[in-house]
């Protein structure tokens, strides 16, 4: 293998070039200006409209760069898309609470810009090596996130026990990764794909794959791998849970899809069934726990891990219609979700309070616009039309049905009928339930107040014109 | 047994041994001087496999850096020594029942493919050269990243390790 690396290669993986030079010049803001901070909010969200502009312009095709071990255009940036704006909505988001907790620091936005870069090259990546390498620099970004708030215990526990938990999980992936490798004889996943029809059934290609399945399965907090998110979700900083719980999630159902396709997992009966028990677990086991939490962010992890469960039915289904849902519904679970937190981060408290289900009665009185906006991400995660939570619901399950995963759909609208409880009882809180009596300050941010507007835009648009993005992610499959 | 056998099971007593140390010794000081003839012991391995390029670099990165600064972090950390380290077992029926299932899977594997080893080609070629050509070319992009996972790491730790900052 001779394969020269001209700029050209640089230019054709655009995204992950201007995220990486992004993050390079955020550092270097934070060194020389004296605050670095409020420099490095604006040149991070820059950052990612280009980086999301980049990958926008070059959605129409698609080839491959490096010598084949990345993917550029179509998919890869479709992907980018998804994470560059969870990283510019976090961005509007996190500067007023990184403010009134008091961990305002520079380094924070770089962190957020390198994390995008990996999941970037998790979804371009065509070759085991890359994809590892991508996954491990989300993860460590990640876990240097979830402990930024350096003097809280919480905080700290949060990012030790996910540094801790996905140290091993990633052992379990390099495992598996290796005995892929054995058995096919390359990491290329294109080549991969080719080979395993022959290798069907056998024993060390199958535990292979099995092995990088629970490694992905413990990003995505799918059941009986989510243990750790509740504690990481609750202990992080907001709205670095919310990044963590839609781009981290994203990234590893966008690996999903370019390692299970159907030619792979089509044959390999078990490992398909495998998934389909995890997914219907995650959806029981993350609704019905969901109902008994008192506070709202530990909550919404424990929604994740539903949803982590009703996506994961896409990538059973295994057809084109499965797959398109997979990718709406990352795009609206990214808005929906980031939003939720977003709001949870404008109300609660420097001291890390105002995150229990009673501290939003009456909120509605208080803060209109934002109860408002919060209302319609909780309609939109629990599935009700004519929001983007409900396409994406409707594709997923339509796949499964096409796939013969009937019984899997059932379980998938059942459980979305237990979800409605706990996401609507927080609408309930705030609009029917009258204020307590100890006043509340509810945070004032006008960038996150821009950042919710585009958020429930968004949703608003993704639901009503759902065939936006099916058209686009229908090529890529 | 030809005398490639024996010093294979030799280099795997090493690793499997000292790693046992690693695991149950009750001193920090001990264990960590122990991962020593493991890293030693795997560096054989990779010899016995014809990957020397790789057991150079395991000697030097693990053997010369990792374990180097480990001692130093021991070493200097006086609290550390003296405190008996808690190597009890939570869980242990749960955890042996998993273990044994983990074992056994990957014994039977072992031995479901073990007729379709085939042995080593006899000439020994050096990995170094081939290795750093597809670093240069086909996987120059891993290359690159794996400098992007060093600079996160790097922010990261010293991030967390500095005093704290006045805003």
């Amino acid at each position: 293998m001779n394969i020269p690396v001209t700029p050209g290669d640089l230019l054709a993986i655009g995204p992950i070039s201007v995220m990486f030079a992004g993050a390079l010049v955020v550092l270097l803001a934070e060194s020389i200006f004296r605050n670095g901070e409020a420099w490095n909010r604006w040149l991070a969200l820059a950052g990612f409209l280009a980086a999301g502009t980049v990958a926008f312009l070059n959605t129409g095709w698609s080839g491959v760069a490096f010598g084949g071990t990345v993917a550029t255009g179509g998919f890869a940036n479709y992907c980018a898309i998804v994470y560059a704006s969870a990283g510019a909505l976090s961005v509007l988001l996190s500067t007023d609470y990184l403010r009134k907790t008091g961990i305002a620091f520079g380094e924070y936005y770089a962190l957020l810009m390198i994390a995008v870069l990996g999941m970037m090259l998790m979804g371009a990546a065509l070759d085991l090596v890359v994809f590892f390498l991508g996954l491990e620099t989300m993860s460590i970004a990640f876990y240097v996130l979830a402990a930024f708030a350096r003097s809280q215990g919480t905080s700290n526990e949060s990012g030790l026990k996910y540094f801790l938990l996905g140290a091993f999980a990633t052992g379990f992936l390099l495992y598996g990764i290796a005995l892929v490798y054995g058995t096919t004889g390359t990491t290329s996943i294109p080549l991969i794909r080719d080979k395993a029809p022959s290798l069907i059934g056998t024993p060390v290609f199958t535990i292979g794959l099995a092995l990088i399945l629970i490694g992905l399965l413990f990003k995505i907090a799918a059941v009986p791998f989510h243990m750790w998110a509740p504690d990481v979700y609750e202990g992080a900083p907001t709205p670095v849970s919310g990044f963590m719980a839609t781009g981290g999630k994203a990234a590893a159902f966008a690996a999903f899809l370019v390692l299970f396709r159907p030619e792979v997992l089509g044959g390999e009966k078990g490992l398909r069934d495998v998934i389909a028990v995890v997914a219907a677990a995650s959806m029981i086991f993350g609704n019905v726990v969901a109902i008994a939490q008192s506070s709202i962010k530990r909550m919404l992890a424990y929604s994740s891990i539903a949803h982590a469960g009703y996506i994961l039915v896409g990538v059973v289904a295994a057809n084109a219609t499965g797959a398109n849902g997979v990718l709406f519904y990352l795009m609206a679970y990214t808005v929906m979700n980031i939003g939720a937190f977003g709001v949870l981060a404008m109300v609660e408290n420097g001291a890390g309070e105002n995150l229990h289900f009673e501290d939003y009665a009456g909120l509605s009185a208080q803060a209109p616009v934002l109860s408002l906006m919060m209302a319609l991400f909780m309609f939109s995660l629990a599935g009700v039309p004519p929001f983007a939570g409900f396409f994406g619901k409707y594709y997923v399950f339509a796949g499964a049905i096409q796939a013969g995963y009937t019984w899997l759909a059932i379980v998938g609208v059942l459980m979305s009928v237990v979800s409605a409880y706990y996401y609507l009882r927080l609408v309930v809180m705030m609009y029917f339930t009258a204020a307590s009596a100890s006043p509340r300050r509810v945070g004032k941010s006008s960038a996150g107040l821009l950042a919710l507007g585009i958020a429930v835009a968004a949703l608003v648009y993704l639901g009503l014109f759902p065939s936006t993005i099916i058209d686009v992610t229908s090529r890529f499959f | 047994m030809e005398t490639f056998d024996i010093i294979f099971y030799l280099f795997a007593l090493i690793t499997v041994g000292s790693a046992c140390i690693v695991v149950f010794s009750k001193n920090i000081v001990y264990a960590a001087f122990s991962l020593l003839f493991t890293f030693f012991g795997v560096a054989g391995l990779y010899v016995l496999l014809q990957a020397d390029f790789l057991a150079v670099t395991q000697v030097l990165v693990y053997v010369g850096g990792i374990l180097t600064l480990l001692l130093f972090g021991v070493m200097l950390t006086n609290k550390v020594i003296s405190v008996d380290m808690k190597t009890g077992t939570l869980h242990a029926v749960p955890a042996m029942i998993l273990a044994a299932v983990v074992f056994g899977s990957l014994a039977g594997l072992f031995y479901a493919t073990w007729s379709g080893v085939t042995a080593p080609a006899s000439s020994i070629i050096s990995t170094a050269r081939p290795i750093g050509e597809m670093l240069m070319t086909g996987y120059a992009l891993p290359f690159e990243v794996a400098s992007v996972i060093l600079l996160v790491a790097m922010i990261g730790a010293a991030f967390m390790a500095r005093r704290p900052k006045k805003l």
